[in-house]
């Protein structure tokens, strides 16, 4: 470094000097705007920042983000007709969209995130400065139509290809078309897949549910009885059939019930299963009848009380009262309670 | 749990079955028939992959009016392949209109080159200024598509009309009061 020992202080000097007049200076300058302010009104403090966005590497095509921060005075609003609207700026930049949003500063005044999508058709040869030009915009609040000007935006455009082939090559070989593909078929052929698959299993639950055969979860122990006593019809005073068609019937029962059935249990299994509520009386006599037969040594006398047709026709009340639907009635002593609070 | 809430959850797990039921036969509906038109329309595609000239309509759907495309560009009917085109592009299939417009600025500028080397300058520059005109509306549909940029480059290098910005390049050269660069080793300097 050529310096002299004057010239070093003297520019030392000059820079104290320089940097306290930077100190003094927004002091001085707050006391003039104070100033201003009271003499002639409230002061326009409305602004338009540029956000930080990438200057540099865009190549031919791609998308220019700008985004600005406008904040304007209480009571002002920007003229929404007076917005960019998107066209062909100039031969080598397009403005393909404009965005405007309420920006992220809501303590006074009003603001705007303004963006604009620009798209540079710049094919450069080297790198090059581009400049996306100022825009205007105005706002108003009523009465006084306000300008205000985003910025210009410096971007770096740059080739992305040789200017001369350094290893040979047709430099206008283009890039190949592209082909026209059929649909792929494989995400409906998925679709449905996963749907039938799906309907299947809904179909098998709903078959389980309805008792649909052969997907039926409790067999019909009445009917598979009535089928099995359905012999009893052509021989109606064969005592030891009589009696081998009380107990296919007493397994029915043991079937239905889900455990051994004794005749102490039928009042309550009546009520527990509504579908044979209607059937309790003659359910009852059954079992006298049974009980006289197996247990009283006197199964002619048992045959009298219940003949072999009335049996039949027990059965065959019964198989028809199991196709049912099982809806319960609400037990007598909670309707009781809900009547009475 | 008593035979009443047993009675109400089957009935809500039988409402429910029923309606995945009926949920899953209107998929497998809706899907079947989307199959079956697909299956239809990739046979045309096909056909005129083919070389078929299979007529398609200007409501069919995008990817089939492409393939029509494609055919009449690659059969030399550039009029009727540009209208084709328009009819893509004023659908929302943005992927498609951007492969038609790709194509036929492929078209025009391979049909440019081709003039040029039969020295053709004055028909070669309309074709060109099309091509890039397609290449610049392919790339607003899809701004990335790298073919398109790299053509459109190759186009722009034929005809470079900026004028307003070589204008100060050719100024630029003049304002500086060095030429830096023709000191750079490497550079030739001209004859010995």
């Amino acid at each position: 470094m050529r310096c002299s020992i004057f010239s070093c202080i003297a520019s030392r000097l000059g820079r104290s000097i320089a940097a306290g007049a930077r100190r003094g200076l927004p002091r001085l300058a707050g006391a003039g705007i104070a100033l201003l302010a009271l003499t002639a009104g409230p002061v326009q403090a409305d602004s338009v920042t540029l956000l930080p966005a990438r200057a540099f590497g865009y190549f031919l095509g791609d998308l220019v983000r700008v985004e600005a921060d406008i904040r304007l005075d209480p009571g002002f609003a920007l003229v929404p007709a007076a917005l960019p609207q998107p066209h062909k700026v100039n031969g080598y930049l397009d403005l393909i969209r404009v965005d405007l949003s309420p920006g992220p500063l809501t303590a006074d005044g009003s603001s705007y995130r303004l963006t604009m999508v620009y798209q540079n058709f710049y094919g450069a040869l080297e790198p090059r400065a581009m400049e996306i030009p100022a825009v205007p915009l105005r706002a108003t609040n009523g009465e006084a139509p306000r300008d205000l000007l985003v910025p210009a935006f410096v971007f770096t455009a740059a080739p992305f290809r040789e200017l001369v082939p350094s290893r040979g090559g047709n430099p206008m070989a283009l890039r190949p078309d592209i082909l026209p593909r059929p649909y792929p078929l494989r995400p409906e052929i998925e679709a449905i897949t996963v749907a039938a698959l799906v309907g299947t299993l809904a179909l098998l639950a709903l078959a389980l549910l309805q008792g649909w055969r052969p997907f039926t979860r409790s067999q019909r122990p009445f009917a598979t009885a009535l089928r099995a006593l359905a012999p009893l019809a052509a021989a109606p005073t064969d005592v030891p059939a009589y009696r081998a068609g009380l107990i296919t019937l007493h397994r029915a029962f043991d079937a239905a019930a889900g455990h051994r059935l004794l005749a102490d249990d039928v009042a309550a299994w009546c009520r527990h299963d509504p579908r044979y509520s209607d059937l309790s009386s003659e359910i009852a006599g059954f079992f006298t009848t049974s009980r006289r037969a197996f247990f009283g040594a006197e199964p002619a006398a048992a045959m009298e009380a219940l003949p072999t047709a009335d049996l039949l026709a027990l059965a065959r009340r019964l198989a028809h009262a199991e196709r049912r639907d099982p809806r319960p009635r609400p037990p007598a002593a909670a309707l009781a309670a809900e009547g009475a609070p | 749990m008593t035979a009443l809430t047993r009675w109400r959850t089957r009935r809500w797990l039988r409402m429910l079955a029923l309606v995945i039921l009926a949920g899953a036969a209107a998929v497998v509906t809706h899907q079947a028939i989307r199959l079956i038109t697909h299956m239809r329309d990739n046979r045309t595609i096909l056909g005129l992959a083919a070389g078929r000239d299979l007529a398609v309509a200007d409501d069919a759907a995008p990817r089939l009016l492409f393939a029509r495309a494609h055919f009449l560009m690659t059969h030399d009917q550039l009029n009727d392949a540009q209208h084709v085109v328009d009819v893509i592009t004023r659908s929302d299939d943005t992927a498609m209109a951007a492969a038609a417009l790709y194509d036929l600025g492929n078209t025009r500028l391979a049909r440019a080159i081709d003039l040029l080397e039969r020295m053709a300058v004055d028909a070669a520059i309309p074709e060109i200024r099309l091509a890039k005109e397609n290449y610049r509306a392919t790339l607003r549909h899809a701004p990335s598509l790298w073919d398109a940029k790299y053509n459109l480059d190759i186009a722009l290098r034929l005809i470079r009309d900026f004028p307003e910005i070589e204008r100060e390049l050719e100024e630029e050269p003049r304002q500086t009061p060095k030429r830096l660069w023709t000191d750079l080793p490497g550079l030739p300097k001209g004859l010995p």
